[in-house]
């Protein structure tokens, strides 16, 4: 129950709004941060939080993409797939993954370690192809790069490879 | 409503100048001259979303065709709603709707009736330029009643839009979002709802229709008839369709009857009752102690000769009748014609008498009316509604409407007396609207109106003229409230002063304030004492008399008002007249060409308790089933059982009608002719729909075939000649216009009161009921509050009070006959608080007992987060086992029977 | 190289700055803020960013200081501030430097719009994929609000500003900003009907204004420099300022480049962003975002402002110019940017909605060599069917590049319709929902 073990912070978020629904947005964080993805128990409890019913809530879910109403694998990477980042080879990143992973996008391994996705636009035109890989963005990924990606976060479970504060001109063209 | 404005603005539209009310929407203005601009999103009932984008038009000055459905008109403004641009607009917006569509119209329900087929006829070359592949959606599964077809659908969010807006219910989710967007309820749960069928009736195409007639018929196959619902007091307007003699749907046009063509489940769903395989066929006839199949004419005969043997024997007064409101008002006021003439005896009653009465006695003794001095139209347009004991949804759904609608659309102040509790749920809840609610024990909404008028009377907020009018009055009732404490009264309502306080003044400080009462109080004990303090509560902040404000008791059957005004009840004469009104008595008697009974009439309880003590002899029944209403300590069978004759009419073979000695099959409404009267007043046609089930009759039919038989010839030719009788006693009745006619209080009936009607009872009318405060959940074990909090612990269960009451899903003595509903709810479970669920440790589905000295009864649990702490909620028409619980007392004034609540233990089994 | 002085860009270009509250005051953080509480009238803020000629950063460039005006008067309840960090338009990344460089920087601003329309909130809805420009604002936020800039009071000066961070969740569209206020209030991001506007029906129904990060993170420097600074710098009167390009695609450089509105897109391309990234010459220039029309060779000495991008057929949008270099298929980068539309569509509008999935299909199909010479004709009805017939600017948007393409590329339609194989069995797939 996210009331329970979340009380302080649900407290916390409701009372930035005048309106209680507003808080709908970031509850569902809560809950998908909790559980990986947004449960059926989740919905219900937030709507009971929020005075709204669980269609409400269901139907918010399904509009934003990010929310997952599914169990995802442990890393999640969304490889941006929209023109800017087409243009410099999005498309051949995401026929790396699809060899190295032995899925296409929308599948997950069976380790349930890696679900693999294609995302629209995640506003790093400049430094693509790029991927998000849970909160994280890894940018100017090339095929050697996605190898030690996967290899760190299979052993580490992150890697150094993630993106840090956005990349100034300057340092373009620098690789890491 | 609430800002009504005579503001006018002048526009043109295809060059014809027109005058409309300002704030009117473009759409509305064109269609007032009689041009329809295609339309899907846009509906009257809901507000403008323009999501379609169907509905372009031209208006001059504008850079952009505009959207009709969410243009207000302006002053001077040139609108052309049919040039090339904009029929090029109409034809490819139409071209997109039509893109994902498919082209199933043979195989739809809608086709013949579905706005998009029109609209394509009229725009659209015949191929579609669109060679790419059509969404589809998989099928699933949406609910037992309702079915979606997503692939059909357009995105016009009009079900959606309802469901919120309207009903306030909002269980339907779009999800997803684009072309893929679905109308899905809550996951892959089926759809759980208050099934209004508002989303099927408001789909512009076959996106969401009803599954109980899917793929029985063609629109244009269908014979339509145009009557009233008999599930409930608010008396919707309805077209029955049938094909042959077979109800095939039900539905209602926007903007028709009262209701404006809304419905709840009853009215949508429930029709099926009346054609229930079940019905009686023919006459039955106690032969051996056998009921068997019997001709008309010898049932009749042997009803008419016991008749005439038993009153040569007893006299008159040793029959009694008893009549449902479910009855036409030429029914009811034929068997009381028959009762008084014939058979020659006062000694009928009916089912207003369950509550009803209470509300009519009220107004009568007060003001002067026997009818509410408001509307459905006042209640939109109120600024204040105080809704007193009633969880109106489920009672009077539509009349609940109206209230959602003055509070929601027009922001009313809403101020609610109810035992459930605000709780977000798949079946609305008033209170969830409610600015001041107080919760508090079923049979204690009285001592809330007291707390409202100490806090009017001490807050100084009477009204001035009162005061000087009446200072007595005021004075009397100031002074038995300063008798009690806020103290005390703040323990016995769990209201505290101040909330009450801002109340009182909220309702004070509005111009039109209706006050809605229920059969929470109507039928529970004190109901003619609350509903007269109500009253108090008007006069007293000056609005008795005011426009747009008054009392209103909701009505609970569909025809109990017409029940009152036709006379079926002890205390009434038809007017409704009081039995001992001379000049009434004179003109009747008059009329009818016959002396009436003298001797005073015999209400429900009098009558079962004078049977049981051997003097009644005979009773006829039409309708009623007192054994299977009432408790069992209200010993109904064993009243029964000492009949020499029992007559019932009816449609089933009920509880009751398995003891008597001749059962007559009655028609249902479905196949009769008359009229209602609705519990606002208003009376409507009612029309049949199909033909006579088997050999059933109407009722008047039998009774007036009887009296031809007993030597009393009481003959019509059809129900619109009785209603021509019933004209002349009652003038103005059945010729009222589209909203009644409200009557005004008599003037003089309320000087009285002041004066001194009051007087007699105000002591004890303003007194706390009860003791203790709401919550009285305690374990049954005195010790206990440890016990309390762990659940598994409390061994001995806990005390609550149970109250049986109406659910939204079955109401009046049909609905369990109909199988929509019965889709819905087929059984009753013990609604309990969640809380209280703990404390005993069960969970959805739980098998309980409920225990107190009268009996003990077993049934399953649903936690309810509406139903407070220490009451227990079952559902009175699967209530067989529970009224074995129930304790009965008798109002003693009105002499309405109390039997809905009952002190119990609960445990686990 | 031309070099101009740049204004947002400035402090994270100098070495070392971190964007923490102390380097922003280092350089003269906040004192605009200090300036202007108190001392300087409401209404006179506004004054002021009107006189400067600021006008949106977000892509429909409306003037800042006329759009605050547009606020009732007379009214005395509560009113909100919207900083709108959705950043979601392929092409554009502006927002997402300004938020991870120097968050101060726009929270001052965000301040000082508060302070100028008298909103006592503000929500910045930043998109949801921007988990670490979230917690840097995040972090920002709370040394603004230990440092008294922010929050009850600020400065002693009685003026109350409270600032809160909503993350979206993913959709694009609720960058359209009264979208954006129906996410902000818990619901589907459906942009609303207009009229009313924000500024007199926004959050809550509240008078409202939504802004652009960058709009905003200009108002510290209007305030300190003046007005008249301001104006002088760009191509005035109608685009003064500098704006901050976003240069994607087939370019040497890639990436956000700060100057004056009023240069070339030559110079931009070829001097700043160093040219096209191999031998291959420039074939198309996307102007401003994905929603704005492209352009050709042709267009190089189009000025970068408002007015003259307009004039030249295309839009300034957000800001973000992609660069196409010869070879690239033109009608697959119309279907890249099509496949974003339909995605991204609410699927409130008929013809937005079911035109981005009709467009969509039928680019498949000729890509995929099952087109047909009719299709060319069906694109341009649809896209002119769609114009100006629904709620939002979305629908404008999503036709702009299947309509420049075909008017600058028809031969490659037409090509590949030719290829098409008569009897070509290629499957129609349905547009995918991921
Ligand atoms: C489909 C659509 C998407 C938009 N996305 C954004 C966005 O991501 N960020 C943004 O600042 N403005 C976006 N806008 C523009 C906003 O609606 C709004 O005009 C802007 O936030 C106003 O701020 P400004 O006046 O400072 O530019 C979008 C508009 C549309 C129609
Ligand atoms: S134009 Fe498209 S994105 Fe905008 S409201 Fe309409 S459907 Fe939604
Ligand atoms: S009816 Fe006007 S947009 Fe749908």
């Amino acid at each position: 129950m996210l009331r329970e073990k979340y009380k302080d912070e649900i407290e916390q978020i409701l009372s930035r709004y005048p309106v209680r629904r507003s808080a709908l947005l970031p509850l569902l964080w809560l809950a998908q941060t909790e559980e990986e993805y947004v449960t059926e128990a989740a919905m219900k409890e937030i709507a009971g939080i929020l005075r709204i019913t669980p269609p409400q809530v269901y139907e918010v879910v399904t509009f934003y993409t990010m929310f997952n109403l599914r169990p995802v694998g442990k890393f999640h990477i969304q490889v941006c797939k929209s023109l800017m980042c087409g243009l410099v080879g999005s498309d051949v990143l995401l026929g790396w993954l699809q060899a190295r992973l032995g899925i296409s996008p929308g599948q997950t391994t069976p380790d349930r370690l890696f679900t693999l996705s294609t995302v629209e636009c995640l506003a790093s035109c400049g430094t693509g192809p790029m991927m998000q890989i849970n909160d994280e963005y890894y940018e100017r990924v090339t095929e050697e790069r996605v190898d030690r990606i996967l290899a760190d976060l299979k052993r580490d479970g992150t890697s150094p490879l993630k993106s840090g504060p956005f990349i100034l001109p300057q340092l373009a063209g620098s690789e890491k | 409503m609430a800002t009504t404005t005579t503001e006018t603005v002048r526009l043109t539209i295809d060059g014809v100048p027109v005058t409309v009310p300002k704030g009117t929407l473009v759409i509305e203005a064109a269609r007032q001259m009689g041009v329809m601009i295609p339309h899907f999103c846009y509906h009257p009932k809901l507000k403008p979303d323009a999501n379609c984008r169907m509905c372009l038009v031209e208006i001059e000055r504008m850079p952009k065709l505009q959207t009709s459905c969410s243009t207000p008109v302006a002053e001077g403004m040139v609108v052309h709603t049919a040039t090339t641009v904009v029929n090029e607009a109409h034809k490819s917006v139409l071209e997109f709707i039509l893109a994902n569509h498919p082209l199933d119209c043979p195989v739809c329900d809608q086709g013949g009736r579905c706005d998009l087929q029109d609209f394509s006829h009229e725009y659209t070359p015949t191929t579609s330029r669109f060679l790419e592949v059509k969404r589809v959606f998989p099928k699933e599964y949406f609910s037992a009643l309702i079915e979606t077809q997503m692939n059909r659908c357009v995105q016009c969010l009009r079900c959606v839009r309802y469901c919120d807006e309207v009903m306030d219910v909002k269980a339907l989710a779009p999800s997803g979002r684009g072309t893929m967007t679905e109308i899905k309820h809550f996951t892959t749960h089926q759809l759980d709802c208050e099934f209004c069928g508002g989303c099927v009736q408001i789909c512009p195409v076959g996106a969401i229709t009803s599954r109980l007639d899917l793929y029985e018929f063609r629109p244009w196959m269908l014979k339509r008839a145009d009557t009233v619902c008999t599930y409930c007091g608010d008396g919707c307007h309805i077209t029955i369709q049938t094909k042959g003699n077979d109800l095939i749907e039900v539905n209602s046009a926007h903007g028709a009857g009262r209701n404006n063509g809304d419905l709840c489940a009853r009215g949508f769903f429930g029709y099926h009752a009346t054609t229930h395989p079940d019905r009686l066929q023919s006459p039955l006839l106690r032969r051996n102690g056998e009921l068997v199949p019997a001709t008309w004419e010898e049932a009749l005969e042997f009803v008419a000769e016991t008749c005439i043997a038993l009153k040569l024997k007893h006299g008159p007064d040793a029959f009694a009748g008893l009549i449902a409101s479910r009855c036409t008002n030429e029914d009811l006021y034929v068997f009381q014609k028959f009762m008084r003439l014939v058979i020659g005896t006062n000694r009928i009653d009916g089912s207003a008498r369950y509550g009803h009465i209470n509300g009519v006695r009220a107004l009568r003794r007060v003001q002067g009316t026997h009818r509410w001095t408001v509307a459905f139209e006042d209640i939109v347009g109120a600024e204040v509604l105080l809704l007193v004991g009633t969880n109106i949804t489920e009672t009077n759904p539509i009349t609940g409407l109206k209230v959602k609608e003055a509070v929601k659309k027009y922001n009313a102040t809403l101020l609610t007396i109810e035992a459930l509790v605000p709780a977000i749920g798949t079946i609305s809840n008033i209170a969830n609207l409610s600015a001041h609610h107080f919760s508090v024990h079923p049979e204690r909404f009285g001592n809330v109106v007291l707390g409202l008028i100490k806090a009017v009377v001490e807050g100084g907020l009477v009204a001035q003229t009162l005061t000087q009018r009446a200072p007595a009055y005021v004075e009397a009732i100031s002074q038995t409230l300063r008798a009690i404490p806020w103290e005390t009264l703040e323990s016995v309502t769990g209201a505290t002063s101040q909330a009450l306080m801002e109340a009182a003044r909220a309702f004070v400080a509005a111009r039109r304030a209706v006050v809605l009462v229920g059969q929470g109080v109507l039928r529970t004990p004190g109901g003619f004492g609350v509903a007269t303090n109500l009253l108090d509560l008007l006069l007293l902040t000056g609005k008795h008399d005011r426009p747009g404000c008054g009392l209103a008791p909701l009505a609970e059957e569909n025809n109990d008002q017409g029940a009152v005004e036709m006379g079926a009840l002890a205390e009434f004469l038809p007017g409704p007249s009081d039995l001992d009104d001379r000049a009434a008595r004179e003109r009747l008697a008059g009329l009818w060409k016959e002396e009436l009974p003298q001797r005073p009439g015999a209400t429900l309880m009098q009558i079962l308790g004078d049977a049981r003590a051997g003097n009644v002899k005979a009773l006829f029944v039409v309708g009623e089933n007192p054994i299977g209403s009432l408790p069992r300590a209200a010993q109904a069978k064993e009243a029964l059982e000492r009949l020499e004759l029992l007559v019932c009419q009816e449609l089933f073979l009920t509880d009751t009608a398995r003891l008597a000695h001749v059962v007559l099959p009655a028609c249902s409404y479905a196949e009769k002719d008359g009229t209602f009267t609705n519990t606002e007043g208003h009376v409507q046609a009612v029309r049949h729909a199909i033909d006579p089930i088997g050999e059933s009759r109407p009722d008047w039919e039998i009774l007036s075939a009887l009296s031809v038989l007993m030597g009393y010839p009481i003959e019509y030719g059809d129900a619109k000649e009785i209603l021509k009788e019933i004209r002349n006693l009652i003038p103005g009745y059945g010729l009222l216009g589209p909203a009644p006619a409200t009557p005004r209080s008599d003037e003089a009936v309320v000087e009285r009161y002041l004066r001194e009607g009051y007087a007699e009872d105000v002591g004890a009318r303003y007194q706390l009921t009860g003791a203790g405060s709401f919550d009285m959940a305690q374990p049954a074990t005195s010790s206990a509050e440890s016990d309390r909090r762990d659940a598994g612990k409390v061994k001995d269960g806990l005390q609550l009070t149970l109250v049986v009451g109406q659910t939204l899903f079955h109401s009046g003595k049909l609905s369990t006959r109909a199988k929509g509903l019965m889709e819905v709810q087929n059984a009753g479970s013990l609604g309990l608080n969640p809380s209280d669920a703990d404390r005993i440790g069960v969970t959805d589905g739980d098998r309980v007992r409920l225990v107190n000295q009268a009996g003990e009864m077993t049934t399953s649990v649903r936690r309810l987060d509406r139903v407070p702490e220490g009451m227990a909620v079952f559902p009175e028409h699967f209530d067989e086992e529970a009224r074995r619980l129930l304790t009965v007392s008798v109002d003693p004034v009105t002499q309405v029977p109390y039997c809905k609540s009952a002190k119990v233990r609960i445990e686990r089994l | 190289m031309p070099t101009y002085e740049k204004i947002l860009l400035k402090n994270m270009e100098m070495p070392g700055y971190t964007g923490l509250l102390a380097d922003y005051e280092r350089v003269g953080g906040y004192q605009a803020l200090r300036k202007v509480l108190g001392k300087i009238a409401p209404a006179d803020v506004t004054a002021m960013v009107t006189k400067s000629g600021l006008r949106g950063r977000g892509g429909a460039g409306f003037p800042t200081g006329v759009k605050w005006g547009f606020l009732p008067k007379d009214y005395t309840g509560p009113k909100y501030l919207c900083c709108n960090a959705d950043e979601s338009e392929p092409g554009t990344f502006k927002d997402r430097q300004l938020i991870e460089r120097d968050p101060h920087q726009m929270l001052e601003g965000i301040a000082i719009a508060c302070y100028a329309i008298g909103a006592e909130t503000a929500y910045i809805y930043i998109r949801g994929e921007f988990s670490l420009g979230a917690r840097i604002l995040e972090r920002a936020l709370a040394e603004a609000r230990a440092a008294g800039y922010v929050g009850t009071n600020v400065l002693r000066t009685g003026v109350n500003i409270d600032i809160w961070l909503h993350r979206g969740a993913g959709a694009y569209i609720c960058g359209e900003e009264t979208a954006l206020l129906e996410s902000l209030e818990g619901k589907r991001g459906l942009p609303r009907v207009k009229p009313p506007f924000p500024a007199t029906h926004g959050l809550y129904s509240k008078p409202t204004v939504v802004n652009n990060v960058e709009t905003l993170a200009n108002l510290p420097y209007i305030v300190n420099r003046g007005p008249e600074w301001f104006a002088s710098i760009g191509s005035p009167p109608k685009s003064t300022g500098t704006r901050v390009f976003c240069v994607s695609g087939h370019i040497k450089r890639p990436g956000n480049y700060e100057v004056p509105m009023g240069i070339t897109f030559r110079e931009l391309i070829f001097e700043h962003a160093g040219g096209m990234r191999s031998q291959k010459p420039l074939k198309a220039i996307i102007p401003g975002g994905a929603s704005a029309a492209f352009f050709t060779p042709q267009h190089l000495d189009v000025k970068l402002d408002f007015e003259s991008v307009a004039q030249a057929g295309s839009m300034l949008g957000s800001g973000g110019v992609t660069v196409m270099e010869e070879g690239t298929s033109m009608v697959w980068a119309a279907l890249r940017l099509m496949e974003f539309f339909y995605h991204e569509s609410c699927g409130k509008c008929s013809p937005c909605r079911e035109g981005s999935s009709w467009l969509v299909q039928t680019l498949r199909r000729i890509i995929n060599r099952r087109g047909r010479m009719e299709d060319l004709e069906t694109l341009t009805d649809l896209c002119k069917n769609i114009a100006g017939r629904t709620v939002c600017a979305f629908g404008d948007a999503e036709i702009a590049p299947v309509l420049s393409t075909l008017q600058y590329w028809r031969d490659e339609y037409e090509e590949l319709i030719r290829a098409a194989e008569p009897s070509g069995a290629a499957e129609l797939v349905m547009p995918a929902r991921h």
